[in-house]
């Protein structure tokens, strides 16, 4: 290997802990990760890097004094907001990398792009009646199945999915390692269920995907009887625990979605994460 | 006279974004009290701006602020030599080969991060491009870019910057006791 492709690897090794490669470079990366065991090592090596950086130089909070400040630059008419308040306004989506990529991947992006920042406004004008929230994250995954790219981003390492989807969310995911039990994370998108940027983990299993949604217990619509329901033949299953109300819409078959819902709230694997301060 | 409209823009945009304004330019500056004057500095900036200015992705734009800001305050106050002068080219120039002082060994990294004075002394210690580039990647969450836009940089350069970081990072921490 020169010089000029180890740096290129190197790069590409960042690139891939950042979530900023597209999904065919991702498992492309995956493979040679899996070939080489030094490469996974340094992986792991600068993964732990980067998780002491969140743990021990966290983002910090601006003192109330100052945020006070600011808010008086621009409160001469209504009262200014405080620096607490949502505003689930600004969904970013523009942390693509892959627009340079072959004419068939952009138009699939450009498909995504369009259908979520669509879904994002049809939702942000008009509040969802409480039973459509299945309704929508049903249509959601089968739009998402018909542009080819059901995630944003692109990812089996939760640590990559965490931190991307709590930069764009408020709902804290709790993800869940459930390789073991047969379903592999492959990615996370962002879901606008009633005014709320919420986190939807992507899980493959088989041929077969499942979209999991994790939503504030106070959403609209999210406390509905335990089971599986069928919309628009996808199956949907809802529960809560003491801190999230979950919705997962899949493809795949009741008695297998049942037994992802079961690995989930057994907690899988290894437990949720903290919320990254 | 600022308008009704920016007024209303900025209400929208900068509240949400002091947390991580504040971040940036407290790392930038490394003082809590410059930091806040570094923040309120952006934010009349930010104020003016909008009259003029639409703003499609709030963050990298706002924090572009908060770091010409900053270096528009460190260059006031001399408190620390900024590296944005003179020739970048030796810190940009990819070097990112660990040698053969870096044998990964992930649980002796995790042991040594759990010391996390160390890690935070390690990060200020950064030259200034690479420690923006970091704060702005892992603290901000910034996407590269996003980080390209808001400190008018390559997206190649970002990414040789934000290696070399953790490289340097990574070697600090190894090397000091």
């Amino acid at each position: 290997m020169t010089d000029r492709d180890a740096d290129q690897l190197l790069l590409r090794l960042h690139a891939a802990l950042d979530g900023e490669l597209d999904v065919m470079a991702s498992l492309e990366f995956e493979r040679e990760m899996h070939d080489d065991p030094g490469l996974a090592a340094e992986y792991r090596r600068l993964a732990a890097l980067r998780d002491a950086v969140h743990r021990h130089a966290p983002r910090e909070a601006a003192s109330q004094a100052l945020v006070d400040r600011i808010a008086a630059l621009a409160s001469s008419a209504p009262p200014a907001q405080t620096a607490a308040a949502p505003t689930a306004t600004v969904v970013p989506f523009g942390r693509r990398a892959w627009l340079d990529r072959s004419a068939l991947a952009m138009a699939a992006s450009f498909a995504v792009l369009g259908l979520a920042v669509g879904a994002g406004l049809t939702s942000l004008r008009t509040p969802l009646p409480s039973s459509d929230v299945a309704q929508n994250l049903v249509s959601d995954l089968a739009r998402a199945e018909i542009a080819g790219q059901p995630f944003d981003v692109a990812s089996s390492d939760r640590h990559t999915v965490k931190p991307w989807l709590a930069d764009r969310t408020t709902v804290s995911a709790s993800i869940i390692d459930l390789a073991p039990e047969g379903f592999t994370l492959v990615g996370g998108r962002v879901a606008v269920i009633d005014r709320i940027p919420t986190p939807t983990l992507v899980y493959r299993h088989n041929e077969h995907l499942v979209a999991l949604t994790e939503l504030p217990l106070d959403a609209k619509g999210v406390r509905a009887a335990g089971g599986v329901e069928t919309i628009d033949g996808y199956h949907v299953a809802r529960w809560s625990d003491a801190n999230l109300a979950y919705v997962a819409v899949s493809d795949m078959d009741e008695k297998t979605l049942g037994e992802f819902v079961e690995a989930f709230r057994r907690g899988g694997g290894p437990a949720t994460e903290p919320r990254r301060p | 006279m600022i308008s009704e409209v920016a007024q209303r823009r900025f209400r929208e945009i900068v509240p949400p974004l002091l947390d991580d304004a504040y971040s940036l330019a407290k790392w930038l500056s490394q003082s809590p009290t410059d930091a806040e004057d570094i923040v309120q500095d952006a934010a009349m900036r930010a104020l003016q701006a909008l009259s003029t200015v639409s703003v499609d992705r709030p963050k990298p734009w706002f924090l572009a602020i908060v770091r010409n800001a900053a270096m528009t305050f460190m260059a006031r106050e001399r408190r620390k030599t900024m590296a944005y002068v003179g020739d970048m080219t030796d810190l940009d120039a990819l070097d990112l080969r660990q040698g053969d002082d870096a044998p990964p060994n992930p649980e002796q990294a995790l042991i040594a991060h759990e010391d996390g004075q160390r890690l935070r002394q390690a990060i200020a210690g950064l030259p200034s491009p690479l420690l923006e580039t970091l704060v702005m990647r892992d603290i901000n969450g910034l996407s590269y870019r996003e980080i390209a836009e808001a400190t008018v940089t390559p997206v190649g350069t970002v990414m040789s910057r934000l290696a070399r970081a953790r490289a340097m990072l990574g070697r600090t921490l190894r090397t000091e006791p």
